[in-house]
């Protein structure tokens, strides 16, 4: 026997996380794999789950003074298609699975399932994304770079669930996304770049650069961002090479069924080259 | 328009298939039914030591080698019968059958299933062709590890070589494939009035009837299978369903109950038949001019655990092997070398597919070397009609490749195309060539199938088509109704044809070789034309015919001299390709190919077949990666083994050229495996040509062309 409740709101969904230790349950296309069984056998859930996909508060897209709220059970198929989103993260949703598992599935089911190939945790690690998380206590807010801590694991608390990603304003025109999967489409990334950039009068003013699956969480090297911000295209030409190898000695990709250490760090970095060399050969436009 | 038997009609199972009326082995409703689960060793080789069994509820049973009925022998007759039904001792794979659990409920089931424990002592296992050939581990199988060792020879090769001006080797890889059927593996058997009922997915019910009959010590006609609507198999139901259902004829010849067994994806993408991995070795002898004198063929398979077909498969592999080419002189020897992976077996172009690829890329290597042009140095060695093969049979008919190939060039634009992409641009183009020899291969259809087909004419006007090939989304349903239909001068509506009982169709032979239309569809032809003769559609008639082989074929199955196949069907296929410079991701631009299949019988379901191969041999070519882990596959769900997507290629171009065969009905020859048999090669030579690397084996993954570029 699986329990699976129905709560009406949100308060009562945490109610069933703190009085019944129920596992969160947005479109279930992680779970349901992970606790699959033979056909004809129920899946082997750990304990009851609570589902949220129904719940009108986390299925909201805001805005509030530039800051975007996305709730967490908000469909990647949702997601893709709403312009107020940056284009970095609708192209990232576009790219997972399939139209019809984008129809349940969630970035609050993504960043939960922290996994390190996770396409939205890494659009969304290139967007500086914080996540609101209700538990019985209250709320706090948290940015996803903290709350995942490794494969498979986070700060969620029993008592918690997430409820939002807040994206604050930024004006970063120079999108990068590169999924490099297994196929073309309904596919894991064996490894993915994120980046984007903003240049004002000649000086890239801000840049950000995340890697997927190329380490046990997604890499972004602040460091090195904030050392770029105020250069030139032409300063930043010089300076690829060096940027290139401090990323190498972070990049720590595995071997496994889907591809090959030495691929994920090569073709990584090439297309982290592939990026820097696009935003220094710019002509100076506004 | 004209009333060319090839116009489209609408598929007769299209309407049951698409709107869910058609009822697959799953949806079927057997009262008492108990659900069955293969218990399954955990080592690759060794020995059986023991079984621990928890303890088991009413009505829940294990059944092992121990409860095989008296006169029963723990075998599967399928060419041999090495594969037993049960371990009882020696493990040759990992997940052979130890024994079948069985019970009404599914959950009690999995539970128990998980707290039987198998107990082996191991021993050092041997799962590449490399240690298969070292015998590591000691021999799996006779003294040498060697299913089959064929030698063939044509010409005078010693000669050619001593007289070489220069010598080029080359070793061409082929990797595993995983069928992906439409649905996994399944069976019902049940016990009715003292006989033992089997409801099966698959291709061939008579291989199952004859595969089980030893097992329980039953004569044929106490033994039924019924096909139930299979989706494409592929050839990976061909032997296989033999397997499980064996298990099942001893739990069903204990139990007297119904008992089913469907495996999950994953176990079936872990425990069932693989295409046959290879290792091809060429040494070319080229002459001053750089005209290739003579070939010496190396082919390795390999065959896995137990003997299988692979003997068989072997043969097309190293008949092959020239492809479409005639090379005066040539020395091949073709083994399969036993491992202790599952065992390979039959895959769509069944052997073909392997050394079709190997001499593709070894002619291209060549032309690489030379610095001709690829298309341009293959063409100058067609074989032609009257020219030899490498079995010294005959090509008898016109071989109209040139032709195919002008077409081919001009819709796909090729010699633009490579003049604008030179070597190592990043992009390329590429022609494969290929043939696939129709049938069974030497004097199978004669001496081995010897088919029969019955077609029955009722007083209401309608006609029955009675014969064991199945319609597994191929179009075999419709095809057939075609040609009685169009024999008989009635309506396609008033010819029948239902799935396939043992107990209700002759024999006509398994649904396999390419042989369904080309043989079996002839047999339809013959049988209807007699029919036609004494029916007038008011009373009731039948007609049965039997084989008849084309008279002028000269074989030795000793020797494996002659001619192999009674014809050939033929392609020509073109692709262009992008690569990433960055990812060495590929992009697939086009696919433009040719083939000629005599006539097709309905331009729309060839059209399928053509889609369908050519997208399957392009995964073959550059996706499907399928690694040994352990004795297992690393690559065992549908997220780790990529399949192509309807994204993945483009809109494949496809066109036909007629060139009737005189048994064939209306002239058609064979058509599912040709079109799987080119595009790999094609894929691989294109991919070459943009990184200007020589590509020597498939799938040419991504990881794999950064390997070749970056070395
Ligand atoms: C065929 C297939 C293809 C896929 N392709 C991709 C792909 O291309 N890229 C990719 O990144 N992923 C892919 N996935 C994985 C999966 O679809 C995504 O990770 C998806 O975003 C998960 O969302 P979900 O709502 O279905 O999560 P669920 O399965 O419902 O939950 C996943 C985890 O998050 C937790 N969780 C869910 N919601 C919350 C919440 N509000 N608060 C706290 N914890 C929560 C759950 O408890 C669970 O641990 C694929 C999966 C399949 C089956």
């Amino acid at each position: 026997m699986v329990d699976a409740y129905y709560p009406g709101s949100l308060a009562e969904a945490l109610e069933l996380r703190t009085e019944r230790g129920a596992i969160p349950f947005a479109g279930g296309t992680d779970l349901m794999v992970k606790y699959r069984r033979p056909a004809g056998v129920l899946p082997e859930l750990p304990g009851p789950v609570v589902l949220l996909g129904h719940l009108d508060e986390l299925a909201r897209i805001t805005e509030e003074g530039g800051i975007l709220h996305i709730g967490a059970a908000v469909p990647l198929s949702v997601i893709e298609s709403d312009r107020r989103l940056p284009y970095l993260l609708r192209s990232s949703a576009s790219q997972m699975a399939s139209p019809a598992l984008r129809n349940v599935a969630t970035l609050g089911g993504n960043i939960g399932n922290a996994s390190p190939a996770g396409d939205g945790i890494c659009a969304l690690a290139a967007l500086d994304a914080r996540l609101r998380i209700a538990g019985s206590q209250g709320s706090r807010s948290i940015s996803l770079e903290e709350f995942i801590t490794g494969p498979g694991t986070t700060l969620l608390r029993e008592d918690e669930l997430i409820t939002e990603i807040t994206l604050r304003p930024s004006d970063c025109t120079r999108v990068f996304y590169r999924k490099v999967g297994t196929r073309k489409a309904n596919a894991l990334s064996k490894l993915s770049v994120c980046a984007d950039a903003a240049v004002q009068d000649g000086v890239i003013t801000d840049i950000r650069i995340a890697l997927g699956a190329v380490a046990p969480k997604v890499l972004r090297m602040k460091d090195i961002e904030e050392s770029l911000r105020g250069s030139t295209p032409e300063e930043l030409s010089e300076r690829i090479p060096d940027v290139l190898a401090a990323y190498e000695k972070h990049i720590r990709p595995i071997d496994d069924q889907r591809s090959t250490a030495r691929y994920r760090k090569t073709a990584a970095l090439r297309l982290a080259e592939e990026f820097l060399r696009n935003l220094s050969e710019e002509e100076n436009r506004e | 328009m004209n009333d060319s038997i090839s116009n489209p009609v609408r598929r007769v199972d299209a309407y049951d298939k698409a709107a869910g009326y058609a009822q697959y082995l799953a949806d079927m409703k057997f009262e008492g039914l108990l659900y069955g689960r293969l218990i399954r060793t955990p080592v690759s080789r060794g020995v059986l030591t023991g079984v621990e069994l928890p303890e088991m509820p009413e009505g829940y049973r294990y059944i092992s080698a121990a409860d095989i009925p008296p006169g029963g022998e723990n075998r599967i007759q399928m060419i041999k019968s090495d594969w037993p039904v049960f371990v009882s001792d020696t493990v040759r794979y990992l997940g052979q059958t130890v024994g079948i659990l069985t019970g009404p409920d599914r959950q009690r089931l999995h539970e128990l299933a998980s707290k039987i424990t198998v107990h082996c002592r191991t021993q050092e296992a041997a799962y590449t062709i490399e240690e298969g050939l070292a015998c590591r581990g000691g021999a799996i199988h006779g003294d040498d590890n060697l299913f089959a060792d064929f030698h063939l020879k044509k010409g005078d090769p010693e000669a050619a070589f001593s007289q070489a001006d220069r010598i080029v080797e080359d070793t061409l890889e082929t990797g595993f494939q995983e069928h992906v059927y439409m649905e996994p593996q399944g069976i019902t058997a049940e016990w009715k009035e003292g006989k033992l009922v089997f409801h099966a997915s698959c291709q061939c019910p008579f291989y199952i009837r004859k595969a089980v009959a030893p097992s329980v010590h039953m004569p044929y006609e106490n033994i039924i299978v019924n096909q139930t609507t299979t989706g494409g198999a592929f050839g990976g139901k061909e032997h296989f369903p033999d397997v499980i259902a064996s298990a099942l004829a001893v739990a069903v010849y204990v139990l007297r109950r119904p008992v089913q067994v469907i495996f999950d994806r994953r176990e079936d993408m872990l425990y069932t038949v693989k295409r046959h991995p290879s290792q091809v070795l060429f040494r070319t002898a080229l002459d001053a001019k750089g005209r290739i004198t003579a070939m010496d063929i190396d082919a390795r398979l390999n065959a896995g655990a137990f003997e299988s077909c692979s003997p068989i498969v072997l043969q097309r592999t190293i008949f092959s092997a020239n492809s479409v080419y005639d090379i005066p002189n040539v020395n091949i020897r073709g083994r399969a070398v036993a491992t202790n992976t599952v065992p390979s077996d039959a895959f769509r172009g069944f052997g073909a597919p392997q050394g079709i690829f190997a001499a593709e890329m070894h002619m291209s290597h060549l032309a690489r070397e030379l610095g001709t042009e690829e298309s341009e140095f293959k063409r100058k060695y067609f074989l032609a009609k009257g020219g030899k093969t490498v079995t010294n049979g005959t090509v008898r008919e016109e071989v109209l490749l040139e032709q195919m190939w002008s077409r081919a060039a001009e819709l796909s634009g090729y010699y633009e195309k490579l003049k604008a992409y030179p070597p190592g641009s990043y992009r390329g183009i590429a022609p494969a060539f290929y043939l696939h020899g129709g049938g069974f291969t030497g004097s199978g259809e004669q001496e081995i199938i010897n088919g029969k087909v019955r077609i029955t004419g009722s007083k209401d006007g309608s006609a029955e088509i009675l014969l064991s090939n199945v319609e597994m989304g191929q179009g075999t349903a419709t095809t057939f109704s075609k040609i009685a239909a169009r024999v008989l001068d009635i309506p396609l509506d008033r010819v029948k044809i239902a799935n396939p009982s043992t107990a209700r169709v002759p024999d006509s032979g398994p649904t396999v070789a390419s042989r369904s239309i080309m043989v079996v569809g002839k047999l339809v032809e013959r049988a209807a034309s007699q029919l036609r003769e004494r029916w007038g559609g008011t009373s009731d008639e039948s007609v049965l015919v039997q084989y008849e082989h084309p008279p002028w074929i000269r074989w030795d199955q000793e020797t494996l001299q002659g001619d192999a196949y009674p014809c050939f069907s033929w392609g020509v296929c073109i692709v262009e390709v992008s690569v990433d410079p960055g990812t060495w991701e590929v992009e697939t631009l086009g696919v433009w190919t040719g083939h000629e299949i005599g006539r097709a019988i309905d331009e729309a379901i060839v059209h399928g077949q053509v889609i369908g191969g050519v997208n399957q041999a392009l995964g073959y070519g550059g996706l499907e990666k399928l690694e040994l882990s352990g004795g297992g596959f690393a690559q065992h769900t549908l997220a780790d083994y990529s399949i192509p997507t309807s994204l993945d290629f483009p809109k494949v171009t496809s066109f036909l050229v007629e060139n009737p065969y005189e048994y064939g009905p209306f002239g058609a020859k064979g058509a599912g495996e040709l079109v799987f048999d080119g595009a790999a090669a094609a894929y691989a030579a294109a991919v070459q040509r943009a990184v200007d690397r020589k590509v020597e084996r498939i799938p040419a993954t991504p990881e794999y062309i950064m390997e070749i570029t970056e070395a």
